[in-house]
């Protein structure tokens, strides 16, 4: 498979339709955004005086950056080890419904994650209580400090890398698994030889996703951190909008933490990406590995749903202390009920459309048998995977103030313009995410069919219904959950557009939390909770389902 | 594509909630903290009772935070909203007077009943609090009783705070310790360094954490146990008198210079410190009333402790100097 037959010249095939048009058109879109957001702020703080210090940024950016990096080394390590599992063991109890929860980490809002958290490892949590019903002495375990944060980002993203890669594992074709056992292959070996390449399309991209995550995390860093000098560039900036009103050192210190970004954006994009091909997953039975190989998957598998399921038990425990039917009846929570699941709807199917634009063309840039490689493809290639993934980067609090700037000055009432608002910022923070899952199965299609697709001249539509749509339907499915649940648990930009007829489910839950009312803002994280695991269970289903049918 | 556009839009006209206003009624817009406006808040209680009688419609419009309220004034100085905002502390009021966007609030303040003088032209308090630590009862029967003893209390004592730069009880500390210690403050925060168990960004984060048994003490307010006993029935939950003296918050409202219905929210700021909406402040907004109520506190109001000392920095001073302390504080904590 590594060396192919010499073919006809890529000139001699017709490569019609093949533009960068879409994807250009949306990143275009994303920047002009993007632009205006930092020229309305910008323009806005020029009328106070131009005072910049920069004291500490410094600091904060060297300790924001290691904590990320180490934030990150360890998420893919356990990540790996998780999906290498998972890919081994394809039949044990509940794997369905643990593979849904992988990915509820993650989305969850930051509070209810920290607080789920700290009902397991904190200082009164359930092992240090553990630890006293069996010693009588008080437990000494505390998640405050550096290891904090490492472990709440580990916890909220190694679940999330997991099931990325086990999508590309499981896109390992049957020929090779079945080559890999009859030549009697070592699970290292076979890790090295068949599984790693199919990782390593996948691994950049879920890598430099995470590192931006744990980059800008902020309520984790200080509520974990357990001291102010543990910051992030974040809370600089948000020091900077809300008490300093210094809206010029906001916007530079975005800038700053977007060109830190953007650079390693660069930097992980143009690492080569080795080939690999691909085919729908595979649920063959495998031959079984050896014995040490088995007890370390399950080892490894029963621990992480252990790690996992524990703190989202907490948030469970916690929600059915209080009044759950209660909740159910109260208007103001059934109307953030309706405009939640409204706008995480709307706000999925945008972003899928968004990132199938970019991601397509995308394709058409890196593929060796599509647009031709020049100085202008490469340029392009990297303004649509920046604008794909530099939104990460993009604190919300600058991107709610700058919306609300720019709309200020269109003659349109602020009521109707929250919804839009915070659609627009939802799909913005879905669209890396989006790309990350779609990009390696959109190449590797392409790798695999282009050929095939071109001297059949089998294109458009024709193109998308035989080909992509049966290759990328899983990932379709696995991303509109994803967007669905990311805008369902994010509280994000509408601070400033907020009133009263319009409330999210995250929202209401802080106004309540702000208020005393703890019981109240439980259920409502436990039902967050169970809404984002049922659409984790359900909705790649029905995008899954008729894979068996037609494979 | 246009089916996308359709949905879009019929999606954004279905979320996009149609205030129903009264036909001709002025509305009276106020900007507002969304704890204020929320349903269990006095917010909806204000309306109720000022619509009763003003022959217009009140909107509060709710933000995440009450410097939120002034930011967003302030955001929209194009396009002015907003009549009235309510809920700047003194701290704040005095950012929000820099920014010359108010005007008198021309109501009579001789009833007010503050621990502190006040003649402020602009700003008029309609509730105000302590800030203090708050702890179970059950399970700490001695609380200490000054920053000093706190400080000296072993080390496996937590307590858990906000960050001045994100919370105003955060900075509520921070001006609390420094009014009490001066010069002397930063070797307290080095004393109370090893207790702190962790910073948060907001009040709940911490409060929350406290009621998990994550600490001993949380920097919270003397009302809060008010609210366990009246909501919960719950009296386990103390704030510790300190000897110091406690730091005072004071909730303010002031007319935005850019309404168009001067009047109205003239008469709203007087109807903010009238018997109805004072007698309202305690059990919505788990705040003392600024002026003598006719009839009692709540019985849980009168168990609270009442500071004998009441320590508040002005607005002016804190806008100074605020940079520098917490500067000191971060290395302090280093």
């Amino acid at each position: 498979m590594a060396s192919r037959p010499a073919l006809t010249p890529l000139t001699a095939i017709a490569r019609p339709g093949l533009s960068f048009y879409p994807g250009l058109v949306v990143s275009a879109i994303l920047l002009a955004l993007t632009g205006a957001v930092f020229t309305a702020i910008i323009s806005t703080g020029l009328e106070q005086d131009l005072a910049l210090s920069f004291d500490g940024v410094g600091r904060l950016l060297a300790f924001t950056t290691a904590q990320a990096m180490a934030s990150t080394l360890i998420s893919v390590l356990l990540g790996t080890l998780l999906a290498w599992s998972l890919n081994h063991r394809r039949s044990f109890p509940g794997r369905r419904v643990f593979l849904a929860l992988l990915s509820v980490s993650m989305v969850l809002p930051t509070i209810v994650t920290a607080l789920g958290l700290i009902s397991v490892l904190g200082h009164n949590g359930w092992i240090n209580q553990i630890y006293h019903g069996l010693t009588g002495h008080s437990g000494g375990l505390s998640i405050y400090g550096i290891a904090g944060i490492l472990v709440a980002h580990t916890w909220l993203n190694a679940p999330f890398l997991a099931r990325g890669l086990l999508q590309r594992l499981q896109g390992i074709p049957v020929e090779r698994m079945k080559l890999a056992a009859s030549l009697r292959l070592s699970p290292w070996q076979r890790f090295k030889i068949v599984e790693w390449p199919a990782l390593a399309t996948a691994l950049p991209g879920l890598a430099i996703t995470v590192f931006l995550l744990c980059f800008t995390s902020f309520s984790i860093v200080l509520i974990l951190g357990g001291s102010p000098n543990f910051n992030t560039l974040e809370v600089a900036i948000f020091e900077a909008v809300k008490l300093e009103f210094d809206l010029t050192r906001a916007a530079v210190l975005a800038l700053v933490q977007l060109s830190v970004c953007g650079v390693l954006v660069m930097l992980a994009t143009s690492l080569p990406q080795r080939s690999s091909a691909i085919s729908p997953p595979s649920f063959f039975h495998m031959w079984p590995d050896p014995v040490a190989a088995r007890s370390l998957q399950g080892g490894v598998i029963v621990i992480f749903v252990v790690a996992l399921v524990a703190p989202l038990s907490a948030v469970v425990f916690d929600g059915l202390q209080g009044d759950v039917w209660g909740m159910l009846g109260e208007p103001l929570f059934r109307q953030a009920l309706v405009t939640s699941l409204g706008v995480a709807g709307l706000s999925s199917a945008l972003c899928i459309g968004c990132a199938l634009a970019i991601g397509v063309t995308r394709r058409n840039l890196a593929s060796p048998l599509r647009i031709r490689q020049s100085r202008r493809s490469w340029l392009v290639g990297w303004l649509i995977t920046f604008m794909g993934t530099g939104y990460l980067a993009m604190p919300s609090i600058v991107l709610g103030v700058g919306f609300f700037m720019i709309f200020q000055s269109l003659p349109v009432a602020t009521d109707f313009l929250a919804p839009l608002v915070l659609i627009l910022a939802n799909v913005m923070m879905a669209l890396p995410f989006a790309l990350v899952i779609f990009t390696p199965a959109l190449q590797k299609s392409a790798r695999r069919y282009d050929k095939l697709a071109f001297s059949l001249n089998i294109r458009g539509l024709a193109r998308w219904r035989l080909i992509d749509w049966p290759t990328l339907r899983p990932e379709i499915g696995f991303v509109s959950a994803l967007a669905f649940c990311l805008s369902l648990g994010d509280l994000g930009v509408i601070a400033l557009f907020g009133n009263r007829d319009f409330t999210t489910l995250p929202w209401l839950m802080y106004q309540k939390l702000g208020s005393y009312r703890t019981q109240d803002a439980s259920v409502i994280a436990l039902i967050l909770l169970l809404l984002i695991a049922t659409v984790f269970l359900f909705l790649p289903a029905v995008f899954e389902k008729r894979r068996h049918v037609k494979s | 594509m246009k089916t996308a556009i359709l949905i879009v839009t019929l999606g954004l006209m279905a979320l996009s909630g149609n205030p129903t206003h009264g036909a001709d009624k002025p509305v009276l817009t106020i900007y507002t903290y969304d704890a204020f406006a929320a349903d269990w808040g006095p917010g909806p209680k204000i309306k109720a009772e000022f619509e009763k009688t003003c022959g217009c419609v009140v909107d509060m419009v709710a933000t995440d935070s009450s410097i939120g309220s002034l930011r967003k004034i302030q955001l929209e100085q194009k396009n002015p909203k907003a009549d009235v905002i309510l809920g700047l502390d003194t701290n704040l009021a005095d950012i929000a007077r820099e920014t010359g966007l108010f005007v008198d609030h021309g109501a009579d303040t001789a009833n007010l009943v503050l621990p502190v003088a006040w003649s402020d032209a602009q700003f008029l308090p309609f509730d105000y609090g302590y800030f203090a630590f708050v702890y179970n009862s059950e399970k700490l029967p001695v609380p200490p009783k000054s920053f000093k003893e706190l400080a000296a209390t072993p080390d496996n004592f937590k307590i858990i705070i906000q960050d001045p730069r994100s919370a105003t009880p955060g900075l509520g500390l921070l001006l609390w310790i420094k009014q009490a210690y001066g010069d002397h403050a930063a070797d307290i925060w080095r004393g109370l360094a090893p207790k702190i168990l962790t910073v948060t960004k907001g009040w709940s984060e911490a409060y929350n954490l406290f009621l998990k048994g994550e600490a001993d003490m949380v920097l919270s307010y003397t009302t809060s146990p008010a609210y366990h006993v009246i909501a919960e029935n719950d009296t386990r939950y103390r704030a510790a008198p300190f000897d110091e003296g406690h730091y005072m918050q004071i909730e303010t409202g002031a007319v935005v210079k850019s309404s168009k219905q001067q009047d109205l929210a003239r008469r709203f700021m007087a109807f903010m410190i009238s018997d109805e909406v004072q007698a309202l402040i305690p059990e919505t907004n788990w705040m003392l009333p600024v002026i003598k109520l006719p009839g009692d506190l709540p019985p849980a109001f009168k168990e609270l402790h009442d500071p004998e000392k009441s320590l508040l920095k002005s607005g002016a001073e804190v806008a100074a100097s605020r940079k520098k302390w917490i500067a000191e504080w971060q290395a302090a904590l280093r």
